[in-house]
Parts: structure tokens; sequence; C-alpha cells
């Protein structure tokens, strides 16, 4: 069984590292806390059930249409909201209040458009029965999202160092000021990354009724806790280390799982406030935080 | 002749004073009834409170069409119906607050509590304290009930301790028969799904037929139940029993089918209570040959009171079409029989006192068949007149399923087909 927990620890938390990833992201560049990520999150899942119902999209298609989608669509929210909240004199806290408005506005109009019941996609659609690794049976959809995961992780990795963009990213990510004073165009950078932290929530949203059985308006808020506890365990603003992260999360749930099954939602508040005792600055030590 | 006019004039008089006495002794009507009530719009357990919301609402509308409740302690006037209704997102944080500002702001006559046990609990001390009586539609936790609170009765479901004994009387006869001999319990921590747990265990532990192997709680907001599964494979059981609420079953059921493990018996609660909503989700082989309990919703009882069942699904689907985000079930059947059973008691009760609203309800009790079967209380509040049937959801054609009564024999009406 312990064997059995870590493996699909790996796998699961891969998936995690993939919600986590973009909302890593928008902290690192912007020091903004989206708090509509799993709202985002939950579109992505909408968006792949209406395409499956509607024209009956396989959902590895609609995860491309979703992806070219929401990374337009961020480019807009961006220049609507972010740079004015920047202008401000605590741009990270009101970030919290305005992005849990924009968060409940979500929940309230998908609520009110499809309902509030639970909506899923057939799970033959990513291939019935299971694989098994190390005697280990796990669904065919968690190596898709598991891919998914880190084909989103490469690409990143890719965009933030062998991309001219990607380096002009780091350098906001280091620091605003002094990237604005060398002539970069920050809110150009800043609304690409903000576009592609959407797209990735997007993406996991599509994988999502597959991982977690079901989507429902309301479940942005759980993801947001636990997409938070993983990037804070991976370092706050280091993207990268949102893998790590994701990893120990889904281990830790598993293991959970297996021998303290009633206390394993307490697991995203334990590992938050763990690391934020022992080691604020997350397991990887980048001090990004500003005091 | 002046002291005969005198005379009659005071025995017409009196006359008239008598004929009014007992006009006058009646309480003046109320120009409406309240009636208070939450549901969850968003949030786990919206699934199991809005089709409750919106059939009682159905009532309501039918109600007032009528020009209201026609009631005794009035004169038999026909007093109207005001809902007032309030969302708690399924957070109990919320419905407490809610549950105290219907009773202290909003003076309801009735107070109605949201679906299940989740959100019922909070309501039960509250109501409790300021002495008003709660409808409580289906919040099953036996830990509701005590025979020192008469501000609660239980309307649609029968009481949690009494719902699986038909699931472990079936294994530990039938089932042990076919070879039955182990099974797993996978129950969510609430009190609904966890009195039903404890019950089962205690049932089979009592009988010793049938061994219980694996026995785990997990957090009502599960979404994974991949490794529990691997977990209750190793453990071999022939029969698996998974008590969780809508989201839950749907996870569970995903993921069996998912991992490929097959047993000989798999339970859920869902998958018969909100077919259409589990079979939506999972898909028609995911769930079929699965067994659950047997809803009103899928039985045909003969109702002395309201509509019956294919009258109150048409009327349903005509009001809430297929797409509306609300899916018939045996929810919808509760709603609309808590409004029956406010009917009655509002005809029958000799005032609006909280206590007077207790002893019309309680006067019910084995009186009244509604498309729910039969209303009987215990005299803790309990639900018992209701039954929850054991069945299976075996094919009928092509990408359909039908929900069979298997057990007890005298409500059968097919034959479970247990896994080889």
């Amino acid at each position: 069984m312990l064997i059995g927990a870590v493996i699909a620890g790996i796998f699961f938390g891969l998936y995690f590292t993939l919600v986590g990833l973009g909302l890593n992201l928008v902290f690192g560049v912007m020091r903004i806390v989206n708090l509509a990520h799993g709202d985002v999150l939950m579109l992505g899942g909408v968006a792949a059930w209406a395409l499956f119902t509607s024209l009956g999209l396989h959902p590895l298609v609609s995860a491309v249409l979703v992806l070219v989608v929401f990374l337009v669509a961020g480019l807009p929210v961006y220049y609507a909201v972010v740079p004015r909240l920047l202008r401000s004199r605590d741009s990270e806290m009101l970030s919290l209040i305005l992005f849990f408005g924009l968060s409940q506005m979500i929940e309230a109009v998908t609520t009110i458009s499809i309902g509030a019941t639970e909506r899923s996609l057939p799970p033959r659609l990513m291939g019935v029965g299971p694989i098994i690794l190390f005697g280990t049976r796990l669904p065919k959809a968690w190596f898709y999202s598991a891919a998914a995961s880190a084909i989103a992780v490469l690409a990143v990795y890719f965009y933030l160092y062998r991309t001219r963009l990607g380096t002009l990213t780091r350098a906001v990510m280091v620091s605003r000021d002094e990237a604005l004073a060398t002539g970069i165009d920050v809110n150009m950078v800043s609304a690409v990354a903000f576009g592609i932290s959407l797209a990735l929530a997007g993406i996991a949203g599509v994988f999502a009724p597959f991982i977690m059985g079901s989507i429902t308006p309301n479940m942005g808020v759980a993801i947001n806790l636990t997409a938070f506890a993983v990037i804070v365990v991976g370092t706050l603003g280091n993207p990268l280390g949102t893998l790590l992260g994701g990893i120990i999360y889904g281990v830790s749930l598993m293991l959970m799982q297996t021998y303290l099954s009633s206390w394993a939602n307490l697991l995203p508040n334990l590992l938050l406030i763990g690391v934020l005792l022992i080691r604020p600055e997350g397991l990887l030590g980048r001090k990004v935080r500003r005091a | 002749m002046r002291s005969k006019l005198l005379a009659l004039g005071v025995l017409a008089a009196s006359g008239i004073a008598m004929a009014r006495a007992p006009a006058q002794a009646q309480p003046a009507a109320p120009s409406q009834i309240t009636i208070g009530e939450l549901y969850a719009s968003s949030g786990p357990y919206a699934s199991i409170s809005m089709p409750v919301y919106n059939a009682f609402k159905m009532w309501v509308d039918e109600t007032n069409a009528k020009g209201g409740v026609q009631m005794q302690a009035f004169g038999n006037k026909r007093i109207p119906i005001k809902l007032i209704a309030y969302d708690d997102q399924s957070s109990t944080a919320t419905a407490a607050t809610l549950y105290n500002q219907l009773i202290t702001q909003d003076h309801v006559d009735l107070l109605i509590a949201d679906s299940g046990s989740v959100l019922t609990s909070v309501g039960v001390p509250i109501a409790r304290e300021h002495k008003q009586f709660l409808f409580d539609v289906s919040g099953t936790g036996a830990a509701f009930f005590s025979d020192d609170n008469p501000y609660i009765a239980l309307m649609a479901d029968p009481v949690s301790t009494i719902w699986p004994h038909y699931i472990s009387d079936y294994l530990n006869d039938e089932g042990y028969k076919e070879g039955i001999r182990t099974v797993a319990i996978l129950y969510s921590t609430n009190d609904f799904t966890g009195t039903q747990a404890a019950a089962l265990k205690g049932f089979f532990e009592r009988d010793k037929k049938v061994k219980v192997v694996y026995y785990q709680g997990v957090p009502t907001n599960t979404s994974n139940y991949t490794v529990l599964i691997n977990n209750i494979a190793a453990q071999n059981p022939d029969a698996v029993l998974e008590l969780g609420y809508v989201g839950n079953d749907i996870a569970f059921l995903r993921n069996l089918q998912d991992s490929g493990n097959q047993f000989r018996f798999v339970f859920t609660i869902y998958g018969g209570t909100e077919k259409e909503e589990i079979e939506k989700n999972v898909g028609v082989s995911a769930v079929a040959n699965t067994f659950s309990y047997v809803p009103a919703s899928n039985y045909e009882y003969k109702p002395e009171i309201g509509m019956t069942q294919t009258e109150f699904r048409a009327a349903w689907e005509k009001k809430y079409p297929s797409g509306s985000g609300v899916a018939f079930g045996a929810n919808a059947i509760y709603g609309y029989m808590t409004g029956l059973v406010i009917q009655r008691t509002l005809e029958t009760t000799k005032s609006l006192d909280q206590m007077a609203i207790h002893d019309a309800v309680f006067a019910l009790s084995g009186k009244l068949k509604t498309l729910d079967g039969t209303f009987e209380l215990r005299k803790d509040g309990a639900q018992i007149g209701e039954v929850t049937p054991l069945g299976q959801l075996q094919p009928a054609g092509k990408d359909d399923l039908k929900l069979v009564a298997v057990y007890p024999p005298d409500l059968a009406n097919g034959k479970a087909v247990l896994g080889k």
C-alpha cells in the first residue's frame, strides 16, 4: 500500500503542479495573488464540458482550444485590472480582495448559467481501464494529465529560460521597477504571463472532471487553497518550484488517505502552516516575498 | 307593549351575542402564513438541496393558486403562504446565521431545514433553543432526535440508523448464501453517512456472518478515491459499501471503473437515489449492476393526498424542463412531500403556537400516505414509516438502467445479480 500511495501521489501531484503553476507565475511576475485562479480552472472544465456536449469535441482538442482562448482572454483582463492594482499602495493585499470578488462573481454567473449541480465528461474519453505501474492501478486520465503537466512545466521553463520574452519576464520577476527603468515594456510582459497563467488554469480545468470526478461552480475556493499550499511549499514566486510542491502535496495526500483517511482534508492547511513556520521562503529557499 | 319590545330587544341582542361568542373567541386570522426555508444554490449540497427547494416552491405556488391553506383554527379560512427562503451556499456557518435570522428577525410561523444532515445539524439546536418546531426534510442523523426535544420531526427519509438495515439483512441472508463473506465500508465523515456506516458495522458485528475487513472514513469533500479503492482491493472484500453524498459517489464510481477493480457487490447511496444525476456524470457502464437504495422516485406509492408520482413528475418537468440545472429525483419528492405534511398540519392545527404545530404534525403519524410512502414518526420525531428497499441498477436495453428493488422479498420486484 505504501508504494501504491507514493506512485499515485506522484501522478496526482503532477496534476496539482499544473493547477498551481499559473498561480505561481502570476505571483512571481506581478506580486499579486489571483484568488480567482480556481474559478478560471472551473471555467476551463465548464468549457470542456460545453464543447463536448454541444459539439462532441474530445477533451484533448478542447484543451488546445482552451489554451488559446484563455491565453488571449488573459491580455485584456490584465490591462483592465492589474495595472491599476499595481499602482495602489498595497497591491498584494488589495489583489486578495479584488480577485476574491472576481472569484465570487465568476461562481455566481456560472451557477446562474449552468446550475449548481455536478457536470462531468464520460470517463471513456480518456480510455477505459487502468494502467498498472508497479502493481498500482491508475486511471489512464492520470497519465494524460501528468503528461499535460510535464509539458506545461517544460514549456514554462523553455519560455522563461530560452526565449527573449522569458528573459524579460525573469527581469520583471527580479525587480519590476528596475525592469521598467531599463525600458522593458513591463505591462506587455506581465500581460503575457497573466494570459499564460489563465491558459494553464484552463487546461487543468479540462482535466478536472477526470481527476476530481466532476466540476461544480463552487469548486474554485477549495482549488485555490490547495494550489496556494502547493506553491507555498514549492516557493512563492518560483514557478518551477511548483513541481516540487505539487509532488509533495500529492504524495502526502495519498499517504494520508491510506493511513489517516479521516484527516486527509487537513493536509493543505498542515502543509501551509508547517512550511510557513519552519521555512517561510519555501523548500527551494528563494526569498521573494517583500517584508 | 314597550316592555315587550324591550324584552324582545334584550333577547335578540343576547341571541346575537351568543351566536357571535365562538367567533369572538377564535383568534383573528393572519393575513398570511410565513414559512422560512434554507436552500443551497451552490456548494457540495446544492444537488440535494435545490430539488427540495424547487419542489417545495411548486407546492407553495399550487397552494397559493387555490387561495392558500384552509385552516380550521381560523374558521376554515384560506390563508396564503409567504415563503421566505435564504441561500446558505452549503455553508454550515451561513446556515446557522440564517436559521437564527428566520426565527428572530423574520419571526416565521414554520421553519424548514435545508436538505441533508450536514446543513440540518446546525438548525436542530437553534430551533430547540428558540422553541421553534423544525420541519426536518431529510436530515437523518440519529443524534438529531431525542425524547427531550419536541421541536423536530423528520419528514421524508427514515432516520439514518434505519436506512441501511436492508443492506446488512441482504448480505447476511441472500448474499451469504451466494458466498459473500467479507465487506469493506468506506464512508464520508458526516452525520448522514457516518451514522449509516456505524449502524452497518454494528449490524455485521452483531450477526457475525459477514466480516468487516475495511472500515474507513474520508472527509466529505473527498474528490478522488483511486488510492482508497486500491487499498480496499488489497483487502480483497466481496462487497464494497461506499456511503457518501452525490459528489462522493460520482468520484467513487468513476474511479472504480477507471481502476479496473471489480467487486461482487458494490453499493452507493445516490446511484439510485439521484439516478439521473449519477448516470449523467459517471455513465451507464460505471453504475450498471451496482446496488443502491430504492427511493420513492423509483417506487409507485399510492398517495392519499397530493399528486401521484407520475403527475408530480409531469408537473416538475413542465416547470423545470431538462437542462434547467436541477434534476428530478428523490429529493424533489421530499420537497413536495414536506409541503403536503405542512398543508395537513396547517389544516388541522389548533393554533400557530409551536407546540400546537408539534401536536398537529404528530397527529398525522401513521395516517398520512403520500407519494413518498407512509408518514410515521417515532415519539422523538424520527421518521420510521418510510422504507428504503435495497435495489440494483440493472441494464434495461442499450444505454439504460432500471432500478430494481431486490430486497426485502415482500417489496422486491426483481432478483439481485451478484458479480463473479
